[in-house]
């Protein structure tokens, strides 16, 4: 097993409500790797469209998808 | 009285004012204990390096697991007693691994806690520790699957709660590590800590917490309070097998047959320091209902409920307060009744009602 850190941002659109808003994260993240460890460091608004937010996710994957074990 | 159970969440690595350091919200976590008459909490909330207590109201859950318990994948049993396995990464020096045996002999004598037996890693975890841009603490190990053999070697003897105790490097930067004992940093090996001890409880699914290893750093006479309890002794090591003494079995909720002692379903409430709210605990205690606690505890981090908008977050200045508060849900008193001012009740609009 490889462990790797990941930063990065996803947009999260208004249609999306808080309530589902973990599913979402987790959704999209399942395709880098194994989740071991994350969180949400940072939220701003989108300067490109007024429906959407720009999530800052930290965290720490297992065998994720770019590497080679 | 019923107990209204509460999780109590201090994120490690994130430089809160209180929790920030050494076990310093323990203070907080009995108040919000006894308040509430069960508490759900993690190692960060309860280890003091030297220091820490056990208390009848509060559940010591690692956070991976804590986490699976709010999403309702697992259920919590009451033991008497675990049976506590250490795993020790093979790079600690012959020294600090024997004052750790003597610190683990030292609990069974003197405490009474059931200290069995240890194993040293097969190879060295080799820790990789950083910070990110915002100074969050951060980082990983570079042999994840010897910590995993060593545990499983260990459960397969019967051990039913596992303390790891890896070595951190004797470089680690000493700017910031005086700066966390001089009560102005961020703990910068918070986020290694997690990482290891989640993926024990991922992997293994046992309770299970973390001591790091380090080398006897020198003296500080700057010495911030909320950091004194690490420099006592000379291991971080009895915090972690007293928490683990009597944490509780972690039960998938698929395993019918066994008892639990408390159900995901009966949590009511969360309590996280203000601007924290972008962990997964949260998060799922968001998507479950849940009263969310947020608590002015100055940190890193600026997640907080501007960008949410969920309306059963009570937002207040100290745990003094939130402790006031669950006292007062636990005893079915409105909060707002003890307010000012006081709104009248609203009349319902009949608009957009479907019949």
């Amino acid at each position: 097993m490889k462990l790797s850190k990941v930063d990065f941002y996803l947009d999260w659109p208004v249609s999306i409500e808080v309530i589902d808003l973990r599913k979402f994260i987790i959704g999209k993240m399942i395709k880098k790797g194994e989740i071991i460890r994350w969180s949400i460091v940072d939220i701003k608004e989108s300067i490109d469209s007024p429906n959407l937010k720009k999530i800052r996710i930290q965290a720490v994957l297992a065998n994720p998808s770019n590497s080679k074990t | 009285m019923e107990i209204s159970p509460t999780i109590f969440i201090i994120p490690t690595g994130i430089g809160c004012e209180i929790g920030g350091f050494a076990g310093d919200s323990l203070p907080a976590a009995k108040l919000l204990g006894s308040a509430s008459g069960c508490l759900i909490t993690h190692p960060n909330v309860m280890n003091g390096g030297s220091l820490s207590e056990k208390h009848k109201d509060i559940f010591y859950v690692e956070g991976y697991s804590l986490d699976r318990f709010v999403k309702g994948e697992i259920g919590l049993k009451r033991v008497k007693q675990q049976k506590i396995g250490i795993i020790f990464d093979s790079s600690i020096e012959d020294e600090i691994l024997i004052r750790h045996l003597q610190v683990a002999d030292a609990c069974v004598a003197t405490l009474g806690i059931d200290v069995d037996s240890y194993i040293l890693t097969k190879k060295p975890l080799e820790i990789v520790i950083g910070s990110n841009s915002q100074g969050i603490s951060e980082g990983l190990i570079k042999n994840p699957d010897t910590l995993i053999e060593a545990g499983e070697i260990l459960i397969n003897k019967g051990i039913t709660a596992i303390a790891i105790v890896a070595k951190f490097p004797d470089n680690l930067n000493l700017v910031a590590t005086n700066s966390y004992r001089e009560g102005s940093g961020v703990d910068p090996i918070a986020g290694v800590e997690a990482v290891i001890s989640h993926l024990i409880s991922k992997f293994l699914k046992v309770p299970c917490a973390h001591a790091p290893a380090l080398s006897p750093i020198e003296l500080n006479k700057n010495l911030d309070p909320r950091a004194a309890s690490e420099e006592i002794g000379y291991t971080f090591l009895p915090s972690v097998l007293i928490g683990l003494s009597k944490a509780p079995d972690l039960i998938e909720l698929t395993d019918t047959h066994e008892n639990i002692t408390l159900h995901p379903s009966q949590i009511e409430s969360i309590v996280v320091p203000g601007g924290a709210l972008g962990g997964e605990g949260v998060l799922a205690g968001i998507e479950k209902g849940l009263n969310i606690i947020s608590v002015k505890n100055e940190n890193i981090m600026n997640v907080d409920n501007r960008y949410f908008n969920y309306p059963k977050i009570f937002e207040v200045d100290n745990y003094l307060e939130a402790a006031g508060l669950i006292l007062a849900m636990r005893e079915g008193i409105n909060p707002k009744s003890i307010k000012r001012p006081l709104n009248k009740i609203q009349e319902l609009s009949r608009k957009n009602q479907q019949l």
